[in-house]
């Protein structure tokens, strides 16, 4: 199926969330702007405004009442879904090593924060203390997203690589190796899958081939570790991939300011690597 | 009498001598001079002088020192004399120790007259030899160090080559075996090398460069085979025979002690000699003949040819040629080519000259020379001189290759002129081809020549417009490969050039080097990490311009095939070998398409167990969530959030409406 394209912001995309059952697709950009659409379609459902910096990462809570936004004025703001009441909520400052993205644990009992230096750290929500620590990865950590259950998580790094961790004993399972830094990595939802997307620094794209066209969402099996898909389309690295919950779907946001939303033909269900 | 060469019983004869000679040299030589340590150090003892009385003594003294003062200054000497004629030995000391050990090396033997052959020693050396024990002792025998088969590699029974990777920029050196599927790796070390590595002509050695020297590494399990110490080594090369190795630090040279450049040998782990060396811009300096007999480096107006095992000049004497500009041996035979530039009215030469009788073989004049250029054929068979030339009358520079036909009698020399600006020239390895890239960017011309047996060198064919700046010759002969390297962004041609057709053209983006592999059946195109910082990595090609293969390599450096020893097979056996080749080849793809079926089995059998254990896993994973679905229910308040469907009752339905398609249908006319 042809993909939908959302138009919705005038600079490269940050992030971009389903809620919890899927039928909305939040995105953030750099350009202030903090979108929600209906997945189903691609119409725009809303437009959250009030920040006066790029917006980095965006969550809405599990039953879709809040919406929180971080952004580089140096605030969170909490939003409610439906109306655009502002209220900014808190701002958070941070030592050592950069922290670049966080997510829960399981149950909340602890926060899983990856590092600009390839750390990914364990806080305890209640103290703050670092309960594991895992040292895999030789660069930034760019993005981290847990499985539909919480129980695993993707870390996309720049040295390459995204890995698959235990949430709770940060034990190192698997690892997908690519040529590219790998900017976002998510998990199917009901597929033994991964999706990941990345591409170079803006800087560095004009000494690479763009005629070859390293823009691509690449699949990868969960298990065997290896490739065996690609989705073309974006113009530019892409910054932001995430499964819908129903894992029949998955969207794409890039540098480009496009978000594009991909339903997956029959044959993807079907499809087996030889074993 | 003759003495023979100090035998081992010595100290018996020599110790009451020795005795005389001690309490009567002492005594003069310590009360004149204060007792320095290396006072003795500068004396020899001369045996066999003759023994005159005092009429002939000045004569004697005069002789004497008209041939011992060559070494250098003598600044005492004493003749001991019993009842007015001299003994038959006398002492000379001079300014240095130094001069001491020439005195030593060259006078010792010196044939004075029919009865008189001098015996020259250190005083020093009476010291030692008398400190020899009584007993003898069997020398202490080293044990056999066995580094197993050196040429394991070759009896690899698919004949999969090797090659040494480097990569993340250097940490670690790989090498690997080459298989048309993926590498297989056969040795893998962190900082193995601080700067890059190098192989042995012939394949035997890996050889890694240190602070404090250089290692060579072999045998199936690559142990370390020998070190050599040179503080700050920064270029080796390997005599052809690997017998010697060369290595140079502009860190360590002293006028006494030259230490630029040394010359190993690689069995015995020896130090044969040191060199000066002023500068290491055109390395290497010495350049070895084909059979490691010789080498030889350019100094300004002198050729200096050397000889192994010796490590002594040829002849004693470097050969002197005024305005020598650049030199080079011929790969087959004792052959040196070198170039004068014109010097007033005589014209610039080419010469060759052949090693070790000099005899200059051919000379060939040349006129109106800017500079010249010399290309030898693999093995031997042809020289090709790139000669500039500014022609009377004109301004611009033309470019002429003078091909030396080596085999034919009189080494005839054939023309060619070329129009256009040289990019590069290269000898078929084994053949009487060669390919020229001529022109300017972009209009850049490949043309092929054949030098045919009755005297003429025909083009073959001229490939225009093409994108290359560098050839590569299969080291079999007959394919090459055009390239575009660097700023040419990877343009990659490859040539069959027995009919000259383009087999393939193909790019790989930014590539800095093409290696063919010592059989010419695989190509190497590479992106190195240190001419280029992203996309580093090395594709594996066919000769016929095939990719095989794309490995990605954190920060790859430098990839270099090891050589192959010369094959053992006669030429008769070769020809038997081509001649039934059609009954291995079906032997071959048999076991090819057997392989392949192998390598998917393996590939099933290890996805089997990967999905095993990941599914193992994730049970686990899943036992222990449910065990932890209570606490999910109070987190959120008594609403199963587990599933989308979990809550049906929660469920609103909706009715959207979508616009899907707007259709016109004309109704005609009502």
């Amino acid at each position: 199926m042809k993909p939908i394209l959302l138009q919705g912001h005038e600079r490269s995309i940050t992030q971009i969330k389903y809620n919890r059952e899927g039928d909305l697709l939040f995105s953030v950009a750099k350009d202030t702007v903090t979108n929600v659409w209906y997945s189903v379609n691609g119409e725009r459902l809303g437009t959250y405004n009030g920040h006066t910096g790029a917006v980095w990462c965006v969550d809405c809570d599990w039953d879709t009442k809040n919406v929180l936004t971080g952004s580089a004025d140096n605030s969170c703001r909490l939003w409610d879904c439906e109306t655009d009441d502002n209220q900014p909520y808190l701002s958070v400052p941070c030592s050592d090593h950069k922290i670049t993205s966080a997510v829960w644990g399981p149950l909340g009992e602890f926060v899983i924060a990856g590092h600009e230096n390839g750390e990914i750290n364990q806080f305890s929500a209640k103290s703050g203390e670092v309960l594991k620590k895992a040292k895999e990865h030789s660069r930034q950590i760019n993005d981290i997203q847990p499985s539909v259950d919480l129980t695993i998580f993707i870390s996309a790094s720049k040295d390459n690589t995204a890995k698959l961790f235990d949430s709770t004993s940060l034990d190192h399972i698997k690892t997908f190796k690519t040529e590219r830094p790998v900017n976002s990595a998510a998990i199917s939802p009901i597929m033994d899958h991964v999706v990941m997307g990345g591409g170079q620094e803006a800087m560095e794209v004009t000494t690479t081939s763009t005629r070859i066209g390293k823009f691509e969402a690449r699949f990868f099996h969960a298990a065997y570790e290896e490739e065996f898909g690609r989705v073309k389309g974006h113009f530019g690295p892409i910054n932001c991939v995430a499964f819908h919950p129903d894992g029949k779907s998955y969207s794409s946001g890039g540098e480009d300011g496009y978000v594009r939303i991909h339903y997956f033909d029959p044959q993807y269900f079907d499809f087996e690597l030889e074993a | 009498t003759e003495t023979k060469k100090l035998p081992l019983y010595l100290p018996f004869l020599i110790f009451p001598i020795l005795l005389f000679y001690f309490s009567e040299l002492l005594g003069d030589i310590l009360r004149e001079k204060p007792q320095e340590a290396d006072g003795i150090d500068s004396v020899v003892v001369v045996d066999n002088v003759p023994q005159v009385g005092p009429e002939r003594l000045e004569k004697l003294k005069n002789v004497i020192h008209k041939i011992f003062s060559k070494f250098g200054k003598i600044t005492t000497e004493f003749y001991p004399e019993v009842e007015g004629t001299t003994k038959g030995y006398i002492f000379l000391e001079y300014a240095a120790p130094t001069q001491a050990l020439e005195a030593v090396k060259n006078a010792d033997g010196y044939k004075l007259d029919k009865q008189h052959t001098f015996r020259v020693n250190l005083f020093t050396d009476f010291d030692k030899y008398m400190n020899i024990s009584d007993e003898w002792e069997t020398p202490e025998k080293q044990p056999f160090k066995d580094f197993g088969n050196m040429r394991h590699w070759i009896e690899d029974p698919d004949c999969r080559d090797q090659y040494s990777v480097i990569y993340e920029a250097g940490e670690r050196t790989a090498i690997f075996s080459n298989d048309a599927k993926e590498p297989i790796t056969v040795e893998e070390r962190a900082r193995w090398t601080e700067t890059y590595v190098r192989w042995s002509p012939k394949g035997t050695y890996l050889a890694t460069f240190h602070q404090r020297g250089i290692a060579l590494w072999g045998g199936e399990k690559f142990k370390q085979i020998q070190r050599f110490s040179h503080q700050g080594v920064s270029l080796i090369d390997f005599s052809p025979c690997e017998r010697y190795v060369v290595t140079f630090s502009p860190l360590m040279d002293t006028k006494e002690d030259p230490q630029a450049i040394i010359i190993w040998d690689i069995l015995t782990g020896q130090k044969k000699r040191g060199f000066h060396c002023e500068s290491s811009a055109h390395w290497p300096i010495f350049k070895w003949s084909h059979d490691g007999k010789f080498f030889a480096r350019m100094t300004p107006d002198t050729l200096s040819i050397y000889e192994t095992p010796s490590m002594g000049l040829l002849d004693k004497k470097s050969l002197k040629i005024t305005g020598i500009k650049d030199f080079s041996w011929s790969p087959g035979d004792n052959i040196i080519a070198f170039w004068v530039p014109e010097d007033k009215d005589i014209p610039a030469r080419v010469t060759l000259m052949q090693m070790p009788s000099r005899q200059e073989i051919r000379v060939r004049n040349l006129f109106n020379v800017v500079d010249c250029k010399l290309h030898w054929q693999r093995n031997g068979d042809y020289l090709c001189v790139k000669v500039d030339r500014t022609p009377k009358g004109t301004q611009g520079v033309v470019t002429n290759f003078e091909i030396f036909r080596m085999r034919e009698k009189q080494v005839p020399v054939d023309v060619v002129e070329m129009k256009e600006s040289i990019i590069a020239f290269a000898w078929e390895p084994n053949g009487s081809k060669f390919a020229v890239l001529h022109g300017e960017s972009p209009r850049i011309n490949a043309s092929f020549y054949h030098v045919k047996n009755n005297g003429k060198i025909e083009l073959i064919k001229m490939f225009d417009k093409q994108q290359a700046n560098s050839i590569f010759w299969s080291p079999q002969g007959q394919f090459m490969v055009l390239a575009g390297l660097r700023s040419m962004n990877g343009a990659l041609a490859f040539v069959d050039t027995s009919d000259c057709t383009m087999m393939n053209i193909a790019e790989h983006y930014m590539a800095s080097d093409v290696e063919w592999d010592p059989t010419g059946r695989y190509v190497v195109t590479s992106v190195s990490w240190w001419s280029h910082k992203v996309d580093n990595a090395y594709w594996l090609w066919t000769f016929q311009g095939r990719l095989l293969q794309k490995n990605n390599k954190d920060r790859f450096c430098q990839l270099l095939w090891r050589p192959r020893p010369p094959t053992l097979l006669s030429t008769e056996q070769i020809k038997m070998i081509k001649k039934d080749l059609k009954k291995y080849s079906k032997i071959f793809e048999q076991k090819d398409r057997l392989s392949q079926s192998k390598a998917s089995k393996e590939l099933v059998d290890k996805r089997r167990a990967m999905m095993e254990d990941y599914r193992r896993y994730r049970e686990a994973a899943l036992q222990i969530y449910q065990e932890q679905k209570s606490i999910r229910l109070e987190l959120r308040g008594g609403v199963d959030t587990d599933e989308l469907d979990s809550n049906v009752d929660d469920w609103e339905e909706e009715t959207i409406e979508f616009f899907i398609n707007e259709e016109i249908i004309p109704l005609g006319d009502l």
